[in-house]
């Protein structure tokens, strides 16, 4: 009954989206409080529907419900508690509800939060969050639903995907929905403003926290997404150029944009045409990657046209709203009065070079993603664009803009002076050429330009704390009032320079892991001992265990330097035996920031195994980045003055005593 | 019914919450300008609170001031314009008699719509997708409780298996349940546990081919035709075994080869075997209008051992085996040529051994000792019509 109550629940959901797309709108167009609230109550419904849903689809695989069909092929019985939890959303069915729920949550929270919003262009959002929730909560009801339902029940599950068998899952895809479904918030904004006529620096302070809070999730997602496959796929990389990553790398770039033009707007009322189209295109791209991932056209395209259903149903989403908003602005954007002029030097001109750059790279991204799709549709030919084609054409887009990145922040609004601010940071040019040095030195030498790319990164970091310093006015003051500056700052210089300083992070770590990383691939024999990294390793020997839903053999490695023991790890081969699937689990050892990569491979006939070994020099400050980046984006919202209040009716200023002192 | 309920209350609680804002008297709502003058006059504090930290130069301040400035205003205009009166919720000019009745309708409308939309969708689309009638089937109430579930019988035996996974005896019993519900994949790895951890038998090794077989959806493969062999090596009358093996070399086009091997399994095999009816099937369909093997003594046609032999020989051998047994009968027709029992299978033979003539000779033989309007007669001339004889030349 608690399955049945919960499909209800979702088809209630769709009746309430669909109250939610018209009453609150229809309200502000004859400017009805009464209407325009009852979206406000609506949103709250539809978002504890779909909770309602989601937990009756939690429960039936929690329970090991196998009358569920989703659940009987997406999980098993001997599966630990934590992967039933996660096996909800580890499937197509599942991953659309949560999806949904993602949405739904956004649209309860532009209702909770939404006060500070003029009534009517609240009403407006909240309408078309519902139009969007409408469309997937028919997508998911004829298409995809979780909750059909197998007569006679099947005894046992055809089990979870062993890949998926992982706190991996458990984490990743709630981050990277809670980004990507984010932006359509973003978008909304921007429909509700077309749709309304209206676009100034009022709507993008409006718009930024949430511009900021999918941004950061966005990040925290791919991040974690590429760590799962990193440790996960057992071969040492991180990141492939997979049409599936380049699927949610696309609205992170765009949104990154759209986060800094955004400023622009807020700021100097310029870009507003431009702000709004990045708004529609971040969330249109991931329209875009949830079409790519769920049509299964990724796998091949005539894969999709043997069971076109799901595809079809999310390429016309796809056309409706792209196509509908992108319509929206052409019919409205000549109206929009264009906002404030600036120098080509300037604050503004440094974000217009950050936008014309990123969205470029998104292009870019795009056409690599979309071609062999396009060309295996018309020609039948298959054909891939491998990671060559987007390291060459991204790689040599990004490094002018990563050169360009602490200018950004020293530059005056309106007119700036470039050579000022290259003066300012003639030190954190010096520190990045005396990192890289220093890096030179340890190797013993190595190739100039992974040298250049780590003095690259240094320099973005030594950029970004040359920012606060200079505020704080640290060195022409004394420190007292220094520190009392640089405690006074606005939490969004802080956020600016950790998100700027996580960028410098990351490219440290690309760039040493790519140049300076090493590969081992031998065969050995218990007792053998290899060297990779400067450490040695011993192989002492297979032994065999038993999980709860696998077998395996587990390797064990002792570690280590100069003669002196200093860790050991294991590194198993498993079979899950209901799927029969083999995966491996690789052994990780972190010294620092870096890594040794065990992995095993195939019996040798000698009684030898095969095993790979990797030493990754600074791996993980390519993640370690990444979560400075997003911690950027969280001190950023954190910020006070992004909670603006709502007009009371007695004019009072809104700033009261407390908020002076704090 | 209890499900029912709770869908009605369910549905009635959401309509409820959608119809109180409805519910309240619709108001005017105050123009857009206000929020836009509260984010303005917001950013002019923290400019103000920047320049007191030092964070702003003064006369970079003082122009953002007169910009931020300029759009408060701007916002503030908008907002104030229609406050000609005291009322500030009056919108764009109109007068508020006007707005209070069509709003009131549109309201009613609404709530309408709240209360028509959500049990039509709902239900409509519950009713075509859902399966109200059916309860939750949790695995643990179903395990305290089993009954009949063969499919749960099976899990359990399975997950029994998991826990000691080197019980051949669980999967002796198990393979032939996978097999006979069509999981075919499963019976191959529950056959060849079963034969791994107790050893080869024939009932394993067979169980393992016929599952193989169906898994390849009838193709005997060299994995199954293995295993058939060492089943036959551990006891060589196995007819199960001989089956598959006689009809792998049907498959692969060795029609002689596999109709002597058919013709073995019904030799060893008892009158009322259950799988006689299968194996003439294929016999007959292998030699559709070969000579009978039905030996009768008083034709003198060859005797079992015979036949025997005759499945041991190549082709060549034994049609000049049955090209000697013809002559014979002929020499035996000549004679004594009442016999037309004889006839009949000599014309037959002939027939099938594709000697037109020769046929057509036998015939006129035949036709000579039964006349053609005798019932002998009659017979011959349909068994040579059947055959495709010719008998319009007889004058």
């Amino acid at each position: 009954m608690i399955a049945e109550l919960g499909h209800y629940a979702l088809v209630l959901a769709l009746a309430t989206s669909l109250l939610q797309a018209a009453l609150p709108s229809a309200g502000a167009f004859r400017r009805d409080t009464a209407l325009m609230a009852s979206g406000t109550a609506a949103a709250y419904a539809t978002f504890l529907l779909v909770a309602l849903s989601f937990a009756a689809l939690t429960h039936a695989h929690v329970t090991s419900d196998f009358s569920v069909e989703n659940v009987w092929a997406n999980s098993h019985s001997a599966i630990p508690l934590i992967y039933k939890f996660s096996g909800v959303w580890g499937n197509h069915e599942g991953s659309m509800l949560l999806w949904m729920l993602i949405l739904t949550f956004f649209s309860a929270l532009v209702a909770f939060f939404g006060g500070n919003l003029p009534a009517t262009l609240k009403a407006h959002v909240l309408s078309i969050q519902a139009v969007i929730a409408t469309a997937f909560a028919l997508f998911v009801l004829l298409t995809s639903n979780p909750f059909a339902r197998l007569v006679p029940a099947p005894g046992e599950g055809q089990d979870l995907n062993p890949v998926l068998q992982d706190i991996g899952l458990a984490i990743h895809p709630p981050l990277l929905y809670l980004g990507y479904v984010g932006f359509s918030v973003c978008f909304s904004f921007a429909v509700a403003a077309l749709i309304e006529g209206r676009l100034d620096a009022a709507w993008a302070r409006w718009v930024r926290p949430w511009t900021l809070a999918a941004w950061s999730f966005l990040t925290a997602g791919i991040a974690m997404g590429s760590y799962w496959a990193y440790y996960e796929l057992g071969w040492g990389g991180w990141w492939f150029w997979d049409p599936v990553e380049n699927a949610s790398f696309m609205p992170w770039l765009a949104g990154t944009a759209l986060l800094h033009s955004a400023l622009v707007m807020e700021k100097r009322e310029a870009l507003k045409i431009w702000t709004v189209l990045l708004a529609l295109m971040t969330f249109s791209l991931s329209l875009l990657g949830t079409f790519l991932v769920r049509s299964g056209v990724l796998t091949s395209v005539h894969a999709f046209a043997t069971d076109p259903r799901r595809g079809i149903f999310i390429l016309v989403i796809l056309i409706l709203f792209i196509g509908g908003s992108l319509a929206l602005f052409a019919l409205r954007a000549a109206r929009l009065k264009a906002g404030g002029l600036f120098a080509p030097i300037s604050r503004e001109g440094a974000l217009v070079f950050n936008n014309l750059i990123l969205t470029t790279a998104a292009a870019t991204v795009l056409t690599g993603t979309l071609y062999p799709l396009a060309l295996e549709a018309l020609t039948g030919s298959k054909i891939s664009v491998g990671p060559p084609f987007f390291n060459m054409t991204f790689g040599l887009l990004m490094l002018p803009l990563l050169f360009a990145v602490p200018f950004g922040p020293l530059l005056a609004w309106k007119r700036g002076d470039l050579l000022a601010a290259g003066q300012r940071l003639f030190a954190a040019v010096a520190f990045g050429l005396v990192v890289g040095a220093g890096v030179a030195y340890a190797q013993g030498g190595g190739p100039v330009l992974a040298l250049l790319g780590i003095a690259l990164g240094a320099y973005m970091i030594g950029g970004a704390a040359t920012d606060l310093v200079l505020r704080s006015g640290l060195g022409k003051v004394s420190p007292a009032i220094a520190w009392r500056r640089l405690s006074g700052l606005p939490r969004a210089s802080f956020g600016t320079a950790l998100a700027h300083a996580g960028v410098g992070v990351t490219v440290i770590g690309i760039v040493a892991v790519t140049a300076f990383q090493s590969e081992h691939i031998l065969a050995m024999t218990p007792g053998q001992t290899t060297e990779a990294g400067g450490y040695a390793l011993r192989f002492d020997g297979l032994k065999a265990g038993q999980g709860p839903n696998y077998s395996e053999e587990r390797g064990h490695f002792t570690v280590s330097r100069a003669g002196v023991v200093v860790d050991d790890v294991w590194s198993a081969r498993r079979l899950y035996t209901a799927r029969r699937m083999p995966t491996t689990e690789a052994g990780i050892l972190t010294f620092g920031a870096s890594q040794l990569y065990v992995s095993l491979g195939d019996d040798q006939a000698n009684g030898g195994v095969v095993v790979r070994i990797w030493w990754k020099p600074f791996i993980l400050c390519i993640w370690g980045g990444a979560v400075l980046m997003m911690l950027g984006g969280v001190v950023s919202l954190s910020d006070r003055r992004l909670r603006i209040g709502a007009p009371s009716r007695v004019r009072k200023p809104v700033r009261p005593l407390a908020e002076a002192a704090e | 019914m209890l499900f029912w309920i709770i869908v009605a209350v369910m549905t009635a609680t959401v309509a409820a919450l959608l119809l109180v804002p409805l519910l309240r008297a619709g108001r005017r709502e105050a123009v857009a300008g206000a929020h836009d003058a509260e984010v303005y006059r917001d950013q002019l504090e923290e400019l103000k609170r920047d320049a007191r930290n030092g964070l702003i130069a003064p006369e970079e301040a003082a122009l953002a001031r007169a910009e931020i400035a300029r759009r408060l205003l701007a916002a503030s205009a908008k907002a104030e314009r229609p406050t000609t009166g005291d009322r500030s919720d009056t919108h764009a000019g109109r007068a508020t008699g006007e707005n209070t009745a069509p709003a009131g309708r549109a309201n009613r409308l609404a709530q309408a719509a709240v209360i028509v939309v959500l049990p039509l969708v709902g239900l409509c689309l519950y009713l075509k997708t859902g399966s109200p009638e059916l309860p939750d089937a949790p695995l643990a109430a179903r395990l305290a409780n089993p009954g009949e579930d063969i499919e749960l019988l099976i899990a359990q035996a399975e997950r029994q298996l998991a826990a000691h996974p080197d019980d051949g005896a669980g999967y002796d019993v198990l393979a032939p349940i996978y097999y006979r519900s069509g999981r075919f994949d499963d019976a191959v790895s529950a056959y060849s546990n079963a034969i791994r951890l107790k050893g080869p038998s024939p009932q394993r090794l067979g169980g393992y081919a016929e599952s193989l077989l169906a898994q390849s959806g009838g193709l005997v493969a060299a994995e199954a035709r293995k295993a058939l062999e060492q089943s036959l090596a551990l006891e060589p009358r196995d007819p199960r075994a001989r089956f598959y093996l006689a009809l792998g070399l049907e498959q692969d086009g060795k029609e002689d080869e596999a109709l002597a091997a058919f013709r073995t399994i019904v030799a060893a095999s008892p009158a009322d075997a259950p799988w006689l009816p299968l194996v003439n099937q294929h016999i007959a369909s292998l030699a559709p209008s070969g000579p009978a093997p039905a030996a009768d003594a008083k034709l003198g046609g060859p005797d079992a051992a015979a036949i025997a032999r005759a499945q041991t020989m190549s082709t060549d051998d034994r049609r000049q085996m049955i090209e000697g047994m013809v002559s014979s009968l002929a020499a035996k027709l000549k004679d004594a040529p009442d016999n037309l029992e004889g006839w009949q299978r000599i014309i037959r033979s002939y027939a099938v051994l594709g000697e037109k003539t020769k046929a057509e000779g036998a015939l006129q033989d035949g036709l000579a000792a039964f006349p053609r309007d005798g019932a002998g007669g009659r017979q011959l001339l349909a068994l040579a019509a059947e055959l495709g004889i010719d008998t319009g030349k007889t004058p």
